[in-house]
């Protein structure tokens, strides 16, 4: 086993999109492990806590009038005139990787086990050896459209600070109203519409002592993880798909064992958008934002040794834990099939948690049916009186609906 | 231009009011009269979604009970363009007014002084047109001095489609979208016709005497003497006058009174909801003295002697019926719902609380068995007598029957005297005759007394003392027991039921033949040593069709505790290794009785309780009621061994079982008397329950009984949750709308509680250690 480092850094990092033709920034052999930053993609939220002083976040988020490090945010038009930007904010999250599997096939399923997740600590002076996150209730929410205060609408920032010290928790510290945000390039912003904006905090009013002795429980765990599609170059980081991406379930955390149907050769596997806690349904349209290291293994499953395991038959992205399996429904299991590539914009004016219930029932019908050899009958009784089923998330565009079921049924 | 939308689970009580103005205010609406104060026993539910304000187009939905409602006053010539979709508005103004039934479309001129006037739920949908889109453009329906009706026929029913369907697709529609919309409904507008119906003309120009004459009469029609004498009294004219009114409609008052009663003898007759009410008492019912007359008249007037008539639309409905299953009232058949429905259980004593013992601590333990008497099978209802009365503080143990007992009668009901008697039915009788809230008759579907419109087996109602409208009643389920087997040779044991059954999420999408197929699972409930338990599953079978010792055939399972006649299903073993399905016992339903006279279907879940099926609903938690009527009146039932979050097949492991619970309850005004919808509270968190459809008896109406079951959806049960949880932070523990938007995207989990009792639900999870301090 040989365990292996990836930093942060321009050349580590891709914005906004999964690809099946960037450059690898780490090739691994099956059973490699390899510890990977990730930088969250709302750090310039509060830029003095989550950016400043830190070499690899400064190199990533660096963008002046002369100079972006990184242009490219989205898997849209790099072609000027631009709406929003270069990538035209066409998928937001930062993604560490990729990590390309030697031998991995069309067909094959990739196992990534998380071994161990750590909160990126500031470097600021001001804040050094102290960890922050940011939540924002923004554009995409599911509240959004459906206030009752004004300013309507409004989207909100608050910045929450993480406390591992005992049992984990997030504290809010403060919070402020978006006001449109001008960047380098001379873009107004007037909402959160593109990623890495820095926040001119004389711009914002700050609100502070906000909720007092509220506490979070933290639920550490990376929102976005997955593979690269075959379908398109460039696919957006936001809607969920087979390939796994943006499924922002909060137990894909330490322990947890993902795997995910490969889609092109080298399985191209990144991972970003960490969190700090977020609950089912991820309302406000984040979770706590939170740069996170982590530690992972990665198991390459050929398509010939499947049968007769768990990964039978699986197309989809399945979790495993010490007690439970999941399986994510969406409200397309493949948006881009079933909508084309336009599918990354007009996924979202589908959204349906009703279609992502059917597609999880779905799922775990034949995850059972496959690998338990139970016939339906057996399987949908057993789902009523002891699967449980949640809301993922109400803000990724393909909205989720997961699907758990427990191990001790079965010993 | 985004929708603005009003939704009272968002506010709490004593906030509603204002937000709803600042709502109608932002459409350019002005609430001109509401009732002071609305009786909790009323409800106050309303909800309103919004595009755009006038003199722009404007496009709302509103429901409401008891309002007026008036345009903001403005220059202009567009006028406010009213839909009711079922229930009938007024559009008044002083003495005058017009009745604007369902569906018909009316015009209001924006002159001050009009008001629209909802009666109970409405459902009504108001369009402005955009001012400058009709301006230079003639039309006599422009610039009004007084409104005008159109009834829903040619190109008004159109008209009236697009606007129903625009209101439908507002939340989807976008920038260029409501630009396109505009010109379509204008360009309809104009082709309206350049007169109001003709009947509706007159309505008009008598303004709203003649109106007030006709409703009278309507209120009136089962008097055999109404009269024109007595009528011209109750209103206060002149009979001469009020023949004079008649005549220049071109009619006599005696026509038009015989026409009503024949119309309303046609649509009686026309009601799946009551077949065997025979002719002669329709006759007697719209007034008509004897029935040979009304043979006459009625052939008279449509060509078939009423018996003939009836026949001829049962025979069509029963060809268009064809099998399908079907959920709650179908809504042909609420024609006749009866809000006065006659409870066919047999009279009960109250069981004394102790009552003379006046001094008696509260804290005193009571019991309450299952049996006949102590049950109410399928539904709930604010006129069951109470079968046990306790006060504030007290316990009871309270046994409860699983109504899938019959599903292995062998194994869960012999040898247990009780369950025998509830479950009794032989060629004669049934220990409990009306299983639902249908019809005593079974003249819908012929499945049985009470249709099988519910099917929960229910202990109760306990009549709670001092318990008011607006008051909380908390549950506290000290402790669940399974109810062991008294059956020879299975003694001391414990079995349970799954049935996956037609109302499952699964039925309509099964990959094995035979398709569509019902399965009946049999469980064996252990309790392990370390005081969890498991099930076990011990056989299943496929349903075949049973019929009833009445001789009805159920080729589904359509009706609740029918037995299963033995040799008659093939029983499958289980799988092997056998399944070990963790406990999780709880109570499926826990109720009081809703505010609605009628008889309520124990399906769906909502405002009051009932089939909530959240398995935390278990031992050490408590759940809290919103209080409708004097008492509470609390009734439990469907007690679930182990169900998932979803209960997908459409039970859970359904096992009798005995709870000891504690009543408390909270006065109106203190901080937890502001919920008005189930709150579950576990030892570590709050479960706020959402529906899709939180108040279905307030926003569907007299529909509600059958539409819930059609236009249910998990993203509307989403959406209700997050107002809840949001409205619950809020205001018990004073964070602002964004502080608790935060949380709840950082720490609140949201889950699937069921997906198979009509109105769905998703539940919001607020753990307590998120605001250390704030426990009760």
């Amino acid at each position: 086993m040989r365990h292996f480092t990836l930093p942060v850094s321009p050349k580590t990092v891709h914005w906004g999109y999964f690809s099946k033709s960037v450059t690898p920034a780490l090739t691994l052999k099956s059973g490699d492990r390899a510890t990977i930053e990730t930088l969250t993609h709302h750090a310039n939220d509060d830029y003095e806590r989550m950016v400043k002083d830190d070499p690899g976040a400064e190199a990533v988020f660096r963008w002046t009038k002369e100079e972006k490090t990184i242009s490219r945010r989205g898997a849209g038009s790099i072609e000027p005139p631009f709406t929003f930007g270069a990538g035209e904010g066409l998928g937001v999250h930062l993604m560490t990787g990729p990590v390309a599997i030697e031998g991995a096939e069309p067909g094959d399923i990739l196992e990534v086990r998380v071994l161990d997740i750590r909160p990126r600590p500031s470097c600021s002076a001001c804040y050094a050896g102290r960890c922050f996150g940011s939540n924002a209730s923004a554009n995409w929410g599911f509240h959004y459209h459906d206030l009752i205060e004004e300013p309507k609408p409004r989207e909100v920032i608050t910045i929450y600070e993480l406390d591992t010290s005992g049992e984990p928790i997030a504290k809010p510290v403060y919070n402020y109203v978006w006001t449109p945000q001008t960047d380098p390039d001379g873009i107004t912003h007037p909402t959160i519409d593109y990623p890495g904006v820095r926040v001119d905090h004389n711009l914002v009013q700050h609100r502070e002592n906000i909720m007092p002795g509220v506490r979070i429980p933290a639920r550490l765990h990376f929102g976005t993880m997955g593979l690269a599609p075959s379908e398109a170059e460039f696919v957006s980081t936001i809607p969920p798909n087979y390939t796994g991406g943006n499924i922002d379930d909060w137990r894909i955390g330490k322990g947890v064992r993902m795997y995910y149907p490969v889609a092109v050769e080298g399985a191209f596997f990144s991972v970003g958008d960490p969190h700090a806690a977020q609950g089912d349904s991820e309302l406000s349209g984040t979770a706590i934002e939170t740069s996170l290291t982590g530690d992972f293994e990665f198991i390459l499953h050929k398509k010939d040794d499947l049968e007769g395991t768990i990964l039978e038959g699986l197309d989809h992205p399945l979790m495993e834990n010490d007690n439970q399996w999941a399986v994510y429904g969406f409200t397309f299991p493949n948006y881009l099939q079933t909508l084309g590539l336009e599918g990354q914009s007009t996924v979202a004016q589908h959204s349906s948690l009703d279609l992502a219930m059917r597609d999880a029932f779905r799922k775990l019908r034949r995850f059972l049916m496959t690998t338990r050899h139970f016939s339906e009958d057996e399987a949908v009784s057993l789902m009523s009186v002891a699967a449980d089923f949640g809301v993922t998330q109400v803000v990724d565009a393909n909205w989720g609906v997961h699907g758990t079921i427990r191990k001790d049924l079965f010993s | 231009m985004p929708v603005s939308r009003f939704q009272s689970e968002s506010y709490s009580n004593d906030q509603r009011d204002l937000a709803w103005r600042e709502f109608l205010d932002a459409i350019g609406l002005l609430e001109v009269w509401s009732p002071e104060i609305l009786p909790a026993s009323l409800g106050n539910y309303r909800s309103g979604l919004a595009h755009g304000k006038m003199p722009d187009l404007m496009l709302a939905r509103l429901s409401a009970t008891g309002r007026e409602l008036s345009p903001i006053a403005r220059r202009g010539v567009a006028p406010l363009i009213v839909l009711p979709l079922d229930e009938a508005i007024e559009i008044v103004r002083g003495d005058e007014g017009i009745v604007v039934r369902g569906r018909e479309l009316g015009l209001v001129p924006t002159d001050p002084g009009w008001h629209i006037r909802f009666g109970r739920n409405s459902r009504t949908v108001c369009l402005t047109l955009p001012e400058a889109l009709l301006l230079g453009r003639r039309s006599t329906n422009t610039g009004l001095a007084a409104p005008r009706v159109f009834p829903n026929e040619s190109i008004v029913s159109i008209f009236a489609a697009a606007i129903e369907a625009t209101a439908a697709e507002m939340e989807r529609l976008h920038g260029a979208d409501w630009a396109a919309v505009a010109q379509q409904l204008t360009d309809l507008f104009f082709c309206l016709p350049r007169k109001a119906g003709s009947d509706v003309a007159q309505r008009l120009a008598f303004s709203g005497l003649l109106g007030r004459v006709a409703q009278t009469i309507e209120s009136h029609l089962g008097d055999n003497d109404l009269n024109a004498k007595t009528v011209a009294q109750m209103e206060g004219i002149s009979e001469r006058y009020m023949q004079r009114l008649f005549k220049r409609n071109g009619e006599t008052f005696s026509q038009y009174l015989r026409e009503r009663r024949l119309q309303r003898a046609r649509a009686l007759l026309s009601s799946p909801g009551e077949p065997d009410f025979s002719v002669a008492n329709v006759a007697y019912d719209c007034g008509f003295g004897d029935a040979a007359n009304f043979n006459r008249l009625f052939k008279q007037r449509f060509g078939q002697p009423p018996g003939a008539f009836r026949a001829s639309i049962t025979e069509a409905r029963r060809e268009s019926a064809g099998g399908v299953e079907n959920r709650g009232w179908p809504i042909s058949a609420l024609g006749r719902f009866q809000p006065r429905a006659t409870l066919a259980r047999p009279a009960r004593r109250l069981l004394p609380a102790k009552p003379s013992n006046s001094t008696a601590q509260p804290g005193q333990t009571h019991h309450l068995n299952v049996g006949p008497d102590t049950v109410h099978w399928g539904y709930f209802s604010r006129s069951l007598a109470p079968v046990l009365s306790v006060r504030p503080g007290d316990h009871v143990i309270v046994e409860t029957l699983t109504q899938h007992a019959t599903d292995a009668r062998e194994l869960m009901i012999k040898g247990d005297p009780a369950a025998e008697e509830v479950f009794f039915w032989d060629g004669e009788r049934k220990g409990v005759d009306r299983r639902g809230a249908g019809p005593q008759d079974a003249s819908v579907f012929g499945r049985g007394a009470g249709e099988g419109f519910g099917v929960h087996i229910c202990t109760g109602p306990i009549h709670v003392e001092g318990a008011e409208p607006g008051d909380v009643v908390e549950v506290h389920i000290d402790d669940m027991t399974p109810r062991p087997s008294r059956a020879p040779g299975y003694e001391g044991r414990v079995f349970g039921s799954t049935v996956s059954a037609w109302w499952g999420y699964h039925y309509s999408d099964l990959l094995t033949a035979p398709n569509p197929r019902e399965t009946v699972t049999i469980y064996e409930v252990h309790q392990d040593d370390d005081g969890s338990g498991h099930a076990e599953m011990l056989y299943s079978y496929r349903w075949k069709p049973q019929t009833d010792p009445f001789g009805v055939t159920h080729a589904t399972y359509d009706y609740p505790g029918i037995p299963v006649k033995s040799g008659s299903v093939e029983f499958e073993p289980p799988p092997d290794p056998p399944l070990r399905v963790p406990l999780r016992p709880h109570f499926g339903v826990i109720a009081v009785a809703p505010r609605e006279a009628n008889l309520i279907d124990s399906v769906p879940p909502a405002y009051f309780g009932g089939n909530i099926d959240n398995w935390r609903l278990g031992k050490g938690t408590s759940v809290y009621l919103p209080v409708s009527v004097r008492g509470a009146l609390l009734s439990i039932g469907d007690p679930h061994a182990a169900q998932g979050d979803g209960e997908l097949s459409g039970t859970a492991i359904e096992c009798s079982m005995t709870g000891r619970v504690t009543i408390r309850l909270h006065k109106r005004g203190t901080p937890i008397a502001d919920i008005t919808y189930p709150l579950i509270e576990t030892a570590d968190a709050w479960v706020l329950t959402g529906f899709s459809h939180p108040d279905y008896l307030a926003e569907f109406g007299s529909k509600g009984q059958s539409e819930v079951y059609a236009k249910s959806s998990l993203d509307l049960a989403m959406r209700d949750a997050f107002r809840k949880a949001r409205r619950f932070l809020m205001a018990r523990f004073g964070l602002t709308e964004d502080q608790a938007i935060a949380h709840i995207s950082a720490a609140v989990d949201f889950g699937v509680t069921q997906v198979v009792d009509g109105n769905l639900g998703v539940h919001a999870i607020i753990p307590k250690s998120l605001v250390p301090g704030c426990k009760e």
